[in-house]
């Protein structure tokens, strides 16, 4: 394999990659052919003591994804944490893949739940407006107390959801770093 | 997924020998790489995974400086947290590498 061919493999590892993050890994890879060159070696020799470049590229999309989350904790970037672990596929993920599958849809059960609280609560306040429909439920005090408390414990419920997914994130980052270093059995070098 | 105890201990380290690298002065990659992969038989592959898990970690920070010949090259240096990691790394060394002397010698 050749410097083209290998630089060709890694930028298709990493599509879907924001593109600094990409630009940032093939810069550092060009640099090593082009110091590897200066050493005096073959594209060849450089490429082969490289490794596979669809499993470099499955380790540093992961390490991209888990820096992603730990600088900002969105629903996508937690996605991309799951979906770097699923990259770097192999018997223990199948074996966690129920356990995923059924943390996922507790998330979203809950998500909705306190979607439900927020759109109730929203409702009973909405009806204390002039123009709502009264008598829906008790008096206005008790509509206002309860669209309140709908309404706060949903924030309170989301908090506590978010909190959750990070403490879950991180160990499953822990596990997959654990995973780069047992990864490379069959290779005799590290 | 059986490891020669050799690999296993290689991987163990390998964070631990960058870091003591570094704390001599600031690196490039290519030479911390070839560095390794003469000591200790380290993939060259392996560097840059490791390399950016480390800058995530804080461990290390880069920076760019112009190289002779071609585009500027990128630097890594040792921050404040990754010497402290050095230091404790070591520590741990050193008593893990007595204790097992302690036991082994004896046979050996």
């Amino acid at each position: 394999m050749n410097r083209a061919h290998f630089m060709a493999q890694l930028r298709d590892g990493l599509a879907g990659l924001h593109h600094t993050d990409i630009s940032d890994i093939l810069a550092d890879y060009e640099s090593h052919f082009a110091d590897g060159a200066a050493d005096g070696r073959t594209q060849e020799e450089v490429a082969a003591a490289l490794g596979d470049p669809a499993r470099v590229a499955r380790e540093l999309r992961a390490e991209v994804g888990f820096r992603r989350w730990e600088e900002n904790r969105s629903a996508g970037n937690f996605l991309g944490v799951v979906l770097a672990l699923l990259g770097l596929a192999t018997i223990d993920f199948v074996i966690l893949l129920p356990f995923l599958c059924a943390l996922a849809a507790i998330f979203f059960g809950l998500s909705v739940a306190c979607l439900g609280l927020i759109v109730g609560g929203s409702f009973l306040l909405f009806n204390l407006l002039p123009f709502g429909w009264h008598g829906v439920m008790g008096n206005a005090a008790m509509q206002l107390l309860m669209g309140l408390g709908l309404i706060s414990g949903a924030i309170g419920g989301g908090a506590l959801l978010l909190l959750l997914m990070d403490i879950i994130a991180k160990l499953l980052i822990r596990f997959a770093r654990l995973h780069f270093r047992l990864f490379d059995s069959a290779n005799k070098s590290i | 997924m059986v490891e020669s105890l050799q690999i296993q201990l290689k991987k163990g380290v390998l964070e631990m020998c960058v870091l003591a690298l570094l704390s001599h002065g600031d690196n490039y990659a290519y030479d911390i790489a070839s560095r390794m992969a003469e000591a200790v038989g380290m993939g060259e592959g392996t560097i840059y995974p490791l390399m950016r898990r480390m800058q995530n970690d804080g461990l290390v920070s880069t920076y760019l400086q112009e190289s002779g010949s071609g585009p500027p090259r990128k630097y890594y240096k040792l921050t404040k947290s990754g010497a402290l990691a050095l230091k404790a790394q070591i520590s741990d060394w050193v008593v893990f590498e007595a204790a097992v002397r302690k036991i082994v010698g004896d046979a050996a």
